[in-house]
């Protein structure tokens, strides 16, 4: 029970990163808060349901085009509103958790509300891990977040335009005297964040099926995720999401499942108050941003 | 000249007569059926699906007859969006109330999801004097406030199952394990929502407690939950032969998945809304041989062959909408509904709200789930023989993708099989 605790700890709190890096990656890098975040995640998995069933693709074709289709609409939604009132931290907000809405809003208006909508599993098996069955998604789920997580690190820290991002996260106006577009780095962190959005349905929703309340509910977690990690910061990501995710699964089987959610809220209070910008949102230590 | 005088005199008497005797063109005023419910989930929305199949069947017939006119129904939805987790009950009521004063309708039908909202826009339905017929919302506290104060809320009628009922029918069938399979070791799960935690609560202290059960545990999931396995491992090391869920929200789901994945060696019989409709097995990669769920009422989503409405009204449906019913909970009362309001406005000769109540107090008809008549706590009252009462329907997943009923007796049509990897406690 112990060891089957923490096997399942460890594999919700890869998925609560897969989850929020994306959401926090935005953040980091454009100072942008995408509330249309879990919308995105929801649409690409929506997409794929639509290719393999409508257009009848193969599964990880659709994934493909779902995740490039996500990323289009996250550069589109820079260019056409969040450009202009970028820097105004309500109006960004508002117009991106409006843009969120309606995507969530318009396939429940379009009747995908069933529990046929649903992806499949990349591989359908369950294996023993000392003592405890664990399927094969889940376990794939904790080797692709680990390999992404390793991926952006080598992206933001050995690609010229990695190290734009950071320069762009770290200081805008110096990185625009070295010739730094803010604008482009910008979109591009916006699509790139609604890419992770997509990558983290592809690989999350099969464990479960699609519908779109589960949009909030994703953007819930992110933004818990983030703000107890500290907005902007990788390393606050991954450290919240072991606490957030080893809290929960420990309160569900020590405590009661219907504490779980007031654990995680108390964890927002609790860091709040005590650490307002986060365990890792030091204001000072921008490097830690990304 | 003359010949064109005539022809125009004729083409005027033409148009006069069609004015004068064509259906419709005089007829009364549409009677307002309202649906207020959570539209953007699968019950609420096969719900509404199934008021207006049965609003087109009486419509195409004539309407209903009201005095010496015949009307016909036209029904005003709103979503209330109660079913979606976060939503606050207020904001529900909003929704309720909103229809009642903006469509005017002369009577409600399914009405709010959840029954916490239920409750709460009782006291609406009181100030508005609007006849409601619930169709989805469970808990049996709302028949108490009836009986206790009858003059006021003797609006609200309920056609579905409640939690009283499911009970009767979840220990039926747990007490058919026990006698077959000597199991005696029960894990309960359910939604933390009103009507599961009643049912739970009364299943435990009527059924579990009194039939020589053994509890091993029992735990409630908020509304959204999506990861089981805690409680799946806590089964499993407690040794539960059966697990009962009670669960209605889509992420129920993935318990199903999990127990599957994670090879838990417990019969699953209870109720999870994804494992009620035939796409289940297709859902859940044809992997729920084995599993029992009750669909809380027959016509939703299942039929038997010895009750031969139930069958036409889920083929009808297909038909109708060119998809098939998924959700056990809802869309036959609703549809059966709409003929007891019907059937009870033709009878008061009125549509007067009171005239309306007093006429489906005195409810006896033979439809889609059986005789419906209400109790004094207007429920429509549930048992085991559908020729006195309305019935549920429990069965079984088989290995061949097929659901097998298998509860009540009445309309059985096997008997309950162990799924592969559990073995018998006693034969």
């Amino acid at each position: 029970m112990f060891t089957g605790t923490i096997i399942y700890a460890l594999i919700n709190s890869v998925i609560l990163t897969l989850i929020a890096i994306g959401f926090n990656l935005t953040f980091g890098i454009s100072g942008v808060a995408n509330f249309a975040y879990g919308a995105f995640y929801i649409l690409s998995a929506y997409s794929t349901w639509i290719m393999m069933h409508s257009f009848h693709l193969p599964y990880f074709v659709s994934v493909m085009i779902s995740i490039i289709l996500t990323m289009a609409l996250g550069a589109l939604m820079y260019q056409l509103v969040l450009k202009r009132v970028r820097g105004q931290a309500i109006s960004e907000v508002i117009a991106t958790f409006g843009i969120g809405l309606a995507i969530l809003e318009l396939f429940r208006y379009l009747g995908f509300v069933g529990f046929e909508y649903n992806l499949p599993p990349f591989i359908d098996s369950s294996y023993m891990i000392l003592g405890t069955y664990v399927d094969m998604q889940r376990i794939l789920i904790v080797v692709l977040g680990v390999i992404i997580v390793v991926l952006l690190w080598l992206f933001t820290h050995n690609t010229s335009l990695g190290l734009a991002f950071r320069g762009i996260a770290q200081d805008e106006r110096t990185a625009l005297t070295f010739g730094i577009d803010s604008d482009k780095i910008a979109t591009l962190a916006v699509a790139l964040g609604a890419g992770f959005a997509a990558i983290a349905a592809s690989i999350i929703i099969p464990l479960g099926s699609i519908f779109p309340s589960e949009g909030y509910d994703v953007l819930i977690k992110a933004l818990a995720v983030c703000i107890i990690g500290g907005l902007g910061s990788t390393g606050g990501v991954i450290v919240a999401s072991f606490l957030i995710g080893f809290a929960e699964r420990f309160t569900d089987s020590y405590i009661g499942s219907h504490w779980t959610m007031i654990v995680s809220l108390a964890a927002i209070l609790i860091v709040l108050v005590v650490k307002p910008s986060g365990l890792f949102g030091k204001q000072k230590e921008l490097e830690e941003r990304i | 000249m003359r010949t064109r005088k005539f022809f125009t005199v004729c083409m005027i008497q033409v148009i006069v007569l069609c004015f004068l005797f064509v259906p419709g063109i005089w007829a009364a005023d549409p009677i307002v059926i309202g649906v207020p419910t959570s539209t953007g989930f699968l019950e609420g929305k096969e719900c509404l699906k199934s008021v207006e199949m049965a609003v087109e069947e009486i419509n195409k017939k004539g309407g209903v007859k009201v005095g010496n006119d015949n009307r016909i129904f036209k029904v005003e939805s709103i979503d209330i969006r109660d079913a979606a987790p976060g939503v606050p009950v207020p904001e529900a009521l909003l929704g309720l109330e909103k229809i009642i004063l903006e469509k005017k309708p002369t009577a409600l039908i399914v009405g709010p999801f959840r029954s916490e909202a239920l409750m709460a826009g009782m006291d609406i339905i009181a100030k508005y004097k609007v006849p409601l017929i619930g169709t989805i919302a469970m808990s049996p506290a709302s028949e108490g406030k009836i009986k206790k104060d009858p003059e006021k809320y003797k609006y609200i009628f309920r056609s579905c199952l409640n939690a009283k009922y499911l009970v009767k029918y979840l220990a039926g069938t747990m007490g058919f394990i026990k006698k077959q399979y000597g199991f005696n070791k029960v894990y309960i799960m359910n939604q933390d929502v009103a009507w599961a935690r009643k049912t739970a609560e009364i299943t435990n202290k009527v059924y579990f407690a009194k039939a020589g059960w053994e509890v091993v545990g029992q735990e409630s999931f908020p509304t959204g939950t999506s990861d089981f396995s805690s409680a799946l491992m806590k089964a499993k090391a407690k040794g539960a032969q059966v697990i009962l869920p009670i669960f209605d929200m889509p992420q129920s789901g993935t318990l199903v998945k999990q127990w599957n994945s994670m090879k838990i060696p417990s019969l699953l019989a209870g109720f999870i809304s994804p494992l009620a409709g035939p796409g289940a097995w297709n859902t859940f990669d044809k992997k729920i041989a084995g599993a029992i769920n009750v669909n809380f009422e027959m016509g939703s989503a299942i039929s038997s062959a010895k009750m031969p409405k139930a069958a036409a009204f889920v083929e009808s449906y297909e038909k109708r909408w060119g998809s098939k019913l998924e959700a056990g909970h809802g869309p036959a009362p609703s549809y059966e509904s709409v003929y007891l309001l019907a059937e009870a406005i033709e009878r008061a000769d009125s549509v007067d709200a009171d005239a309306i109540v007093a006429e489906l107090e005195k409810t006896n008809r033979e439809g889609v789930m059986g005789r419906v008549k209400f109790d004094a706590g207007h429920q429509a009252v549930y048992d085991m023989d559908p020729s006195k009462a309305a019935v549920a329907a429990v069965f079984q997943w088989g290995e061949d993708g097929n659901r097998t009923i298998v509860f009540p007796p009445s309309v059985a049509e096997g008997e309950i099989k162990l799924p592969k990897g559990l073995k018998a406690v006693q034969n």
